[in-house]
């Protein structure tokens, strides 16, 4: 399915989570005191198997998390292999990481970056979302038709952590019915 | 009922620890939860710090706390990670397995009317039984993996054994072959050996016969006979046959006491024989052993001997320990890729005598050294070993209640050596 965003209101959402991440990147920023540089964020429309492809890379850890409340969805993160040694250095990890601590700090990161997104997202929009626990994802061996694709819209930022191998992207997906939500607040702030 | 009241009521009976804390780390709220498990109610903690309350974590739970102000984001805690983050007791005091209580925590932001984060919630969730079973789980899927894997090694041995008898089945019906087949050939060697003995003799004779006739016509001297005789002799090349003759005849007998030399030994090794206890000499029976080892040992390998003098006779199964001998010999040959040195030592040592076998091949490993006298054990490839010689060997030693001694070091050779009891197994204590 294609997007359903006209030209104006994608333009209007990208122009909204670019002020948002903005915010986000600086929170983030002063709490691990290190410069955060992150992507403009995209409004992907990518196919199934594109989006399967996305969960295919060696290159990444993958978490989910839900998200409840006037829109419902996920948001996907990928982290960086590379790099998290430095991560869990800033986050007062006790280095080297072993697995389980490594886990540990793939979560709180995927759970500050997916938060600082969605919060930023959900209040630009007024649409209050309520964040669940984090957990690892592995999607590899999961069939592109098991996801329940049909009506989602992808919302994609890349942070980067300067001075690092790191870097990590987040994906706001929304369901079905949520994506008609989002529309009528998108619309309604255009029309103001 | 007040909605407040109702709230209070509600976070008292929920299954979940709750408190609230202000920016300073201060506990402004905790309910029944809390108090019950920590035995500090609420009025004897307000307004103190929950870092000072819980020492033991404060730096973790700093950090979370901090996150959730700065962030205005919920932070999560985990029991994978952080299985007890405040040391209250399991909530199975009597039955459960643990002791600590396994919790996940979750720190959500409380916002203000002006959006800005003045306190943080800690909702405590006890996990205990979820990790429990997790944990069992996960035994239960070691223990299947650990079932797995030594299923399928012991696949793996299987199919390695049925290879190996399957081999061995083979080489005992080959043996059987040939001791049948030794058998058979016995007889004719027996009759075409007496014979080529009578014919020998019957040719001496014929020789003595036709030089009695030359000399009686050299004796008529009649010139037409004599010339007759000459004339006949240059036909036949006579001369030539008279001296080929004997030389073939003994040429002969010579082969088929060989053949019946060969026959006697694949009688002797075949397992139809019977195995019958007598005195006999080891060092002799090493030596007939290696002649029918010469076609493994031949060309390559020198031989070197040191054998004490009057060494006694043995008391033992001659046939059986010379199977001994030959598996050891072979095994020598192909450790030394047929090219080396083979050192052959006797020696009287108390109330036995010692047989050594050392060559300059390639070694045993040392991982092996404990395996090798197990049955179907062959470091050599599938249909070069059966991986019963040496523990055919061992058991015969055993039977005679002696002893084989290995030593090796890999690529310096291998020696065994065999310590047979004089007395046979009875004197041995």
């Amino acid at each position: 399915m294609m997007t359903p965003l006209t030209e104006l209101q994608r333009d209007a959402l990208q122009e909204l989570m670019n002020i948002s991440m903005g915010q986000a990147a600086n929170a983030l920023a002063r709490l691990i005191d290190a410069k955060i540089s992150l992507s403009i964020p995209k409004i992907v429309v990518v196919d199934a198997s594109e989006f399967q492809q996305m969960f295919q890379s060696e290159r990444y850890w993958f978490t989910r998390q839900s998200f409840l409340g006037s829109v419902k969805g996920e948001v996907l993160t990928l982290l960086a292999r590379a790099g998290t040694e430095t991560i869990g250095g800033l986050l007062d990890y006790p280095l080297p990481l072993d697995a389980r601590s490594n886990e540990e700090l793939l979560l709180e990161l995927a759970n500050i970056l997916a938060g600082a997104c969605l919060h930023g997202f959900s209040s630009q929009l007024g649409l209050p979302a309520k964040l669940s626990m984090p957990t690892m994802f592995s999607a590899r061996q999961r069939d592109s038709d098991s996801f329940n694709w049909a009506s989602t819209l992808l919302l994609e930022v890349e942070f980067q952590l300067e001075g690092t191998a790191f870097d990590s992207r987040i994906v706001i997906c929304l369901a079905g019915p949520s994506v008609g939500v989002l529309l009528q607040q998108l619309n309604a702030l255009l029309e103001s | 009922m007040e909605i407040a009241d109702l709230h209070l009521q509600l976070n008292n009976r929920l299954p979940l620890g709750i408190c609230v804390l202000d920016a300073d780390y201060r506990v402004l709220y905790w309910n029944d939860f809390f108090s019950d498990r920590s035995g500090l109610a609420l009025a004897d903690v307000l307004g103190q710090s929950l870092l000072g309350l819980f020492p033991q974590q404060a730096r973790y739970l700093k950090k979370k706390i901090d996150s959730v102000l700065v962030l205005n984001n919920a932070s999560f805690s985990y029991w994978q990670h952080q299985p007890h983050i405040f040391p209250f007791c399991s909530s199975r005091p009597i039955t459960g397995e643990e002791t600590l209580m396994y919790q996940n925590i979750e720190f959500l932001p409380v916002e203000c009317q002006d959006a800005t984060v003045r306190s943080v919630c800690l909702v405590l969730q006890d996990v205990t039984e979820l990790a429990s079973y997790f944990f069992a789980e996960q035994q239960v899927s070691a223990r299947l993996e650990q079932e797995h894997s030594e299923l399928k090694a012991l696949n793996e041995k299987l199919t390695m054994a049925q290879h190996q008898l399957l081999q061995s089945e083979k080489m005992a019906a080959i043996g059987q072959l040939a001791a049948g087949v030794a058998h058979e050939i016995n007889n004719p060697i027996g009759f075409i050996s007496s014979n080529l003995q009578t014919l020998q003799d019957y040719a001496v004779r014929l020789l003595k016969l036709t030089e009695f006739y030359a000399k009686v016509i050299n004796k008529a001297g009649n010139e037409t006979f004599l010339a007759m005789q000459r004339d006949m002799q240059q036909r036949l090349q006579f001369d030539f046959v008279r001296q080929d003759l004997p030389e073939l005849l003994s040429e002969s007998i010579d082969g088929i006491e060989r053949v019946s030399e060969i026959v006697k030994n694949l009688k002797a090794f075949s397992h139809v024989d019977n195995a019958q206890w007598q005195y006999a000499s080891l060092v002799d029976g090493l030596e007939n052993t290696l002649k029918i080892a010469a076609n493994q040992l031949k060309y390559k390998v020198e031989i070197q001997r040191d054998y004490a003098a009057d060494l006694p006779q043995v008391y033992c199964q001659p046939n059986q320990i010379n199977q001994v001998f030959l598996n050891l010999l072979v095994n020598a040959a192909q450790a030394m890729d047929h090219k080396g040195h083979l050192y052959l030592r006797a020696w009287q040592q108390d109330q036995s005598v010692c047989i050594e076998v050392r060559d300059t091949g390639s070694g045993i490993a040392p991982e092996h050294l404990s395996h090798l006298f197990e049955p179907f054990f062959t470091t050599k490839p599938v249909g070069s070993g059966t991986g019963l010689g040496l523990s055919l060997s061992y058991s015969i030693i055993k039977k005679h209640q002696g002893d084989i001694l290995v030593r090796s070091e890999p690529g310096q050779g291998a020696s065994f050596t065999l310590v047979l009891p004089l007395q046979g197994p009875d004197s041995a204590g």
